[in-house]
């Protein structure tokens, strides 16, 4: 307030500016006073002055206008003062809203060129999104094939040397998290069991430069359980016909291997039964037979023995039982003639025999065993060998008895060393030869002695009967069965068939 | 009925019959053979004390069928089985169907006779034990309703007075029921009573 700076002193400013209400009050109080007072004065000075004469009303009169104008006066200083104020007030308003409106359009140009730039980006981003809708699309058809297939889809980058891309189908396969393949790219290999390991490593070293795989392995899963599979990879070339990248597919077949096993088994048993039921039953039907006399003998000896144990030498008691004895000693024999003649009886149905399609008949149902027993299988089977005089059933049954014979000794010998070879050749133009060669454990001097007799066998739960039977089926169809022990070690088995003549026939 | 534990012998081969009778009975053991199954399950033999040599090959009725027929008709006479080369399989089977034991033919006399006391001691103990088993079952039928719920209670271990409260009757009416309890089943003590018990629960 001007008023308050320039005339009157701080004190006073400062009353006016906290107390103007108590001051007009006050004011308005001085006026009435003064009015009084300039009343009675006025009245006084009438009544002891000259003018008696002049009327009350007139009297009156001048009080109120002096009065009046004085009060006129203070309310104009009033007025004025507060105009002043107003207008200094409205002035400093007006600077303010004159920033505000500065600011506010300032504040518009920004926000302007925010929603231009926000525009921009927002149709940037529109056209991102359209281009990664695209991109997803393809990419989900991929995922959707690559994610849902039961089999694993990879790819893997040459240059790279690891894999670019394993489907999840890996982790419920192998049951190996996918992360695994972070620390080691060779996480699926790691896996193959070890009796496949070195084959698949050298086929997955290969891939690199054939840019092909077809393998069939086994893994072990972390719980033990074995799985197959079928790996297949194929190339990936760039513009220029560049290999850059082999794109694969690891199929789970267990399924298939263990139905196909299955069936080989079943099929494989099945024809050992056929062909062996013949060498079974009648080895299994004498042990039983003849069982029964020799557990009579037995019981009948020891009853005996008792009898003299305890003193009751009756001689008629005592004769009756070694009657007995006798009597189930001779039934014994009995049985083994019996079984005898029936041997001879089959031995009569002989017919020209190719001997290497029997060989190879022989061999591929005994697949299963060779490949459990993992041996290296070798055929040096003489061309254009003439037909033997021999019965089928029974050759295949010795050529199979000693194959598996061979196996046997071989289980005990590194793999690395197990071969067999099987040969056939012609023998003084009469005889076809047949070897059958094996790497195994040998004979002993011991062994190689008694080898032909009954009962004696080499091996645990072995019944000792294979030879005798397989050499007196041989000896019957008018060959010879002996067996040599290889310079190199192991054993060889031959026999020799009588060389079909048509002219002895007629 | 001939109460002497005796072995029936069942074996199809006249032979085997006739030898492992005499061995049997020159080692003191009464012996009653059977040509087939059908010969023994027809006879008194089922429920005669003693135990059965049984050949496990046999035309018709088998051994194991015959282990099987007579489980069902709740024989328990021990069954040890003859067997010859190669019954193993079958030998496992008898005995997973709970034989005594099985020999092979030809046996050793002294393992057979051995085999064949214990299988007898074994019949003895338990026509011992299911005669006892009968004997109690008869005495608990003489109980009325009354004296059964008493002494299933006193069984249990509970006091007279909680006897008394549950079956709202009077203490002295529960010790006169208990007294007469002790009696019908002869039993000596409480501990007597509850082996008594013990012995038809098994059942």
């Amino acid at each position: 307030m001007n008023f308050s700076t320039s005339i009157a002193p701080p004190w006073l400013a400062r009353l006016f500016r906290d107390h103007s209400a108590a001051l007009l009050s006050l004011l308005y109080i001085a006026v009435g006073l003064i009015w009084l007072l300039i009343d009675d004065l006025a009245l006084t000075v009438w009544m002891s002055g000259a003018a008696p004469a002049l009327p009350s009303a007139l009297k009156n009169a001048v009080v109120i206008i002096a009065s009046g104008g004085l009060l006129y006066g203070l309310l104009r200083i009033h007025i004025r003062t507060t105009q002043r104020a107003r207008q200094a007030q409205q002035e400093s308003e007006e600077r303010l809203l004159r920033a505000r409106d500065d600011l506010e359009t300032r504040v518009q140009e920004r926000m302007a060129e925010l929603l231009a730039m926000n525009r921009a980006l927002e149709q940037q981003m529109a056209a991102h999104i359209q281009m990664e809708i695209a991109l997803r699309d393809s990419e989900e058809r991929f995922r959707q094939l690559a994610e849902h297939i039961r089999e694993v889809f990879w790819v893997y980058g040459i240059a790279e040397e690891r894999l670019l891309y394993v489907s999840p189908a890996y982790e419920d396969i192998w049951g190996r998290p996918l992360q695994g393949f972070h620390d080691r790219p060779l996480d699926w290999l790691e896996a193959v069991h070890p009796d496949d390991q070195p084959r698949i490593y050298a086929a997955h070293i290969d891939k690199h430069r054939l840019g092909h795989l077809n393998e069939e392995y086994r893994i072990v899963r972390p719980d033990g359980t074995i799985r197959w599979i079928w790996d297949r990879g194929f190339p990936v070339r760039d513009e220029t016909g560049y290999v850059y990248r082999i794109a694969g597919l690891a199929e789970d077949i267990t399924a298939r291997k263990l139905a196909e096993d299955q069936l080989r088994r079943q099929q494989a048993d099945l024809a050992r039964m056929s062909r062996l039921s013949l060498a079974v039953e009648l080895a299994s039907n004498l042990a039983h037979e003849l069982n029964q006399p020799l557990a009579a003998i037995v019981a009948y000896t020891q009853a005996g023995l008792t009898l003299l144990r305890q003193g009751r030498t009756d001689p008629r008691e005592l004769m009756e039982t070694f009657e007995e004895v006798v009597n189930q000693g001779l039934r014994a024999g009995e049985i083994i003639r019996h079984v005898r003649a029936l041997v001879q009886r089959h031995a009569a149905l002989q017919a020209p025999l190719d001997i290497n399609a029997l060989l190879h008949a022989v061999i591929h149902y005994a697949e299963l065993e060779l490949r459990q027993a993992r041996i290296d299988l070798r055929l040096e089977l003489a061309e254009s060998l003439p037909k033997a005089l021999a019965g089928n059933l029974q050759i295949q049954l010795v050529a199979l008895y000693l194959i598996r014979n061979a196996l046997e000794a071989m289980q005990e010998v590194p793999e690395e060393s197990r071969q067999l070879t099987v040969r056939t050749q012609l023998s003084d133009r009469d005889w076809v030869l047949v070897t059958i060669h094996d790497t195994g454990h040998g004979l002993s001097p011991e062994a190689t002695k008694r080898l032909f007799q009954p009962f004696f066998t080499t091996k645990p739960g072995g019944m000792g009967l294979g030879l005798p039977v397989s050499r007196s089926i041989i000896e019957g169809q008018g060959g010879q069965l002996w067996a040599t022990p290889n310079p190199e070690g192991g054993v060889s088995f031959c026999f020799t068939l009588p060389v079909y003549c048509p002219r002895s026939v007629l | 009925m001939n109460s002497t534990p005796t072995v029936f012998l069942t074996d199809d081969d006249p032979a085997i019959r006739d030898a492992v009778e005499l061995l049997l009975r020159t080692n003191e053991l009464a012996v009653e053979t059977f040509a087939s199954a059908v010969d023994f399950l027809e006879s008194d033999a089922v429920q005669r004390p003693g135990c059965l040599l049984l050949d496990v090959r046999m035309p018709g009725m088998s051994g194991l069928d015959l282990q099987k027929r007579l489980q069902e008709i709740g024989c328990r006479t021990p069954i040890i089985f003859m067997t010859g080369h190669g019954d193993v399989p079958m030998a496992i089977r008898a005995m997973k169907a709970g034989a005594f034991d099985f020999v092979e033919k030809p046996f050793q006399a002294q393992a057979l006779l051995s085999r064949i006391h214990e299988a007898l001691a074994l019949n003895a103990r338990e026509r011992r034990r299911q005669a006892r088993r009968n004997d109690v079952a008869t005495r608990l039928a003489l109980l009325s309703p009354r004296e059964r719920e008493v002494m299933e209670r006193v069984a249990a271990g509970q006091y007279n007075k909680v006897i008394a409260a549950e079956l709202g009757i009077s203490i002295s009416t529960v010790e006169i029921h208990r007294k007469r309890v002790m009696e019908k089943l002869q039993a000596a003590s409480l501990s007597d009573l509850i082996q008594m018990l013990a012995l038809v629960d098994g059942d």
